[in-house]
């Protein structure tokens, strides 16, 4: 079973009028990776967000009220998290913690990367 | 007995030893001078079948395994499903007592069966338990040719305990022979059929060709090659063989944008062609992933064979043109059927749309590069970094991945190799049976080392659990394989469907490890596979300690012997 977050949600999520611009909820980022691990985020979506059977999560590219709103009904093959099961302050602890991951190196600047992309 | 099986020259016999086949054992070894075929110590009958499904990949001819005809084919059913399943030939030999008056105590008795493949019957192709000598013979010479007959399957022949090891008769010797082989060819399409699938093709707009099990041999891929070239059509290969090159510029394509789709060996044509409900949500909905009017080709040598007990075939699928037949065999007249359509002016436009799909390609590369950058320094280390690692340091030689490594390891391999010949990939289990992956890379390992070539495994935690004894094995007969550890400490996938049923019950979200972690103790392979005398590194959670356990593996690989790196992996 592969499991994919439909891709064109997070894009339409964006043009909801108000959820681009609006704050970030104020989050623990290291609570957040306790619950992040606890409630089996990092199954599909990887340890630091890095993406796996689940979509790459670093950089988020959800404002915290599309984050909410994407957990609470997602597409794809994500499964629902209610707020019985996943309290906002719980999920806001878990946005901050992505919202903490450093992007890290892009492609171009890994040796090994820039020696596949030829041999 | 022997004089047969080594009529049909099996390289290797794969066995746990069993007092109801110790007569045949015995003589192959030293009747047959334990040579063509020669003994392979297993410590599980399971290992002994996966080791041959994993062998025949790679050298596209059978490997003999001999079990005892009750515990040890109950043993072996699960790797015979995944034989039967992946379409691989295996052939089984079981000892058996048949008459009761040969049975001495009751060892003998527990280990007699009155009709011993039966099993298994429902996921073989053939199988018979001769009373004679000359009835051995022929129907050790038809299993052969059964086995070899595509769709390829797993067979069984009952060697008799008093057959085995009593003296044959002045009569016998006199009358024994041994009956000629001959390999029935392949069935190629129907001509008619052939010539409306090529229109179809030809005049299509966005063609697509879908490879399930198309490569039957080295070939297969040149032919696929060949008919993707002259169409200038994408190729998806769900990468059940090594079907097509994936840096061909024209691996990828759509099938939601495909008019006309040719299915070559496509088992689960549905399931390519559909979507379905999640597992997380409730009911069942499916719909097709297919355009309105686009037209479905099958060529499929599964028409010509099936079972209905286990249902591993899938559900029912619409096709407009179904050609039961093998598709490597019709592929050439195929391509000669489209060439012989192609007009000039048709060619200009088919190459302005390979154009098209080679800049696709690169897009979609260049894409997975920058996603293989995601957590290059996590620790546990991505599954992306493993692969580069891995590919830096084997790029260079006559290299064989013999793992499933999609989904296990979001299919990094395949996005990111450079995978051109038959042997650089052989697909997975077949039934999902775990247990196969570590048995099948030794298998594989096996026939590759008559080919000098650099085989390399990597090795779900979950699976090596099963029979991990065969690292022994792979130690005894100095079978050389580079084992890279997945070690994500989880029946991953399992753990992710537990996550998935308990937010879909919206309750215990945070409890999917119960049952499903491999965690507490962790398991320290490194130091299990020192135990069976392979030598080993690890646990590497560090990822720069990476690249120098791998290079000090490869080297002991090169001597001619089993490595195992432990690698502390994410999850996926």
């Amino acid at each position: 079973m592969h499991r994919f977050i439909t891709p064109l949600l997070l894009p339409l999520l964006m043009l909801v009028p108000g959820l681009a611009g609006s704050e970030d909820r104020a989050g623990d980022p290291q609570a957040g990776q306790v619950r992040f691990m606890r409630v089996g985020c990092y199954e599909c979506h990887g340890t630091v967000g890095q993406g796996g059977a689940g979509m790459r999560l670093v950089p988020l590219p959800l404002p915290w009220i599309g984050f909410q709103i994407y957990v609470r009904r997602p597409g794809g093959q994500m499964p629902a998290y209610s707020d019985k099961v996943l309290g906002d302050a719980d999920l806001a602890d878990i946005y901050a913690y992505l919202k903490s991951i450093p992007e890290g190196p892009r492609a171009k600047d890994i040796a090994l990367i820039e020696d596949a992309a030829d041999k | 007995m022997v004089d047969v099986l080594k009529s049909l020259e099996f390289d290797y016999v794969c066995a746990n030893p069993g007092s109801s086949f110790r007569g045949l054992h015995e003589s192959l070894v030293n009747y047959g001078g334990n040579s063509r075929p020669e003994l392979i110590t297993c410590c599980h009958e399971e290992s002994s079948v996966a080791m041959a499904h994993g062998y025949a990949k790679i050298e596209g001819k059978p490997l003999l395994v001999m079990a005892h005809g009750t515990v040890g084919l109950q043993h072996a059913s699960m790797a015979i499903y995944n034989a039967y399943a992946d379409r691989v030939p295996v052939y089984i030999l079981l000892g058996n007592i048949q008459d009761a008056t040969w049975r001495r105590g009751d060892v003998e008795w527990a280990h007699s069966v009155q009709d011993a493949a039966s099993m298994v019957r429902d996921y073989i192709k053939w199988d018979d338990n001769p009373v004679s000598l000359a009835h051995f013979a022929e129907s050790a010479v038809r299993a052969y040719k059964a086995a070899l007959t595509p769709p390829y399957e797993p067979v069984v022949i009952v060697a008799d305990a008093v057959l085995q090891e009593e003296p044959i008769s002045e009569q016998d010797r006199r009358s024994a022979r041994i009956p000629r082989l001959a390999i029935p060819t392949p069935p190629a399409g129907d001509s008619g059929a052939v010539l409306e699938a090529a229109r179809l093709l030809v005049n299509a707009e966005h063609p697509l060709i879908i490879c399930g099990r198309s490569a039957r041999t080295p070939a297969g891929i040149d032919l696929v090659v060949e008919l993707a070239e002259t169409l200038q059509a994408p190729v998806q290969d769900r990468h059940f063989r090594m079907n097509f090159p994936t840096r061909h510029p024209l691996a990828g394509g759509s099938i939601g944008e495909a008019d006309v789709i040719l299915a070559l060996e496509v088992g689960d044509l549905w399931m390519a062609t559909h979507a379905q409900t999640p597992v997380n949500r409730l009911g069942m909905d499916s719909k097709p992933l297919t355009k309105a009017g686009a037209k479905l080709i099958s060529i499929f040598s599964g028409d010509l064979y099936g079972k209905s007990n286990y249902q591993d075939f899938g559900r029912y699928c619409e096709i407009d043109l179904s050609i039961a037949a093998d598709a490597e065999a019709t592929l050439p007249a195929l391509i000669e059927a489209c060439k012989r359509l192609l007009t000039t002016g048709r060619r200009q436009l088919l190459k302005q749309r390979g154009g098209m799909l080679a800049d696709a390609a690169k897009r979609r590369r260049a894409a997975d590069l920058e996603l293989a950058a995601a957590g290059w320094d996590a620790s546990p280390i991505s599954t992306a970094r493993v692969t580069l690692e891995l590919w830096n340091q084997i790029k260079h030689e006559d290299w064989s991945l013999v793992s499933e490594t999609f989904p296990f390891f979001s299919g990094w391999p395949l996005r990111l190799w450079d995978m051109t010949k038959a042997y650089h990939y052989i697909g997975g289990h077949g039934a999902y049976g775990i247990g196969y992956g570590a048995p099948a890379a030794v298998g594989a390992a096996l026939a590759n080392r008559r080919h000098g070539r650099l085989t390399v495994n990597i090795q779900c935690d979950g699976d090596l659990n099963y029979a991990p004894a065969v690292l022994w094995t792979a130690a005894h007969h100095r079978i050389p394989i580079l084992n890279i550890m997945h070690n994500n400490r989880a029946y991953h996938q399992e753990l992710m469907f537990l996550t998935d049923m308990a937010a879909r019950a919206n309750r215990g979200i945070d409890t999917a490890r119960i049952g499903t972690g491999i965690d507490d103790p962790n398991i320290d392979y490194a130091t299990l596979a020192k135990a069976y005398g392979v030598f080993s590194i690890g646990p590497i959670s560090d990822p720069k300690e990476l690249a120098p356990a791998i290079k000090r593996a490869i080297e002991v690989v090169k001597r001619g012997e089993p490595a195992l790196v432990d690698v502390i992996t994410q999850p996926r």
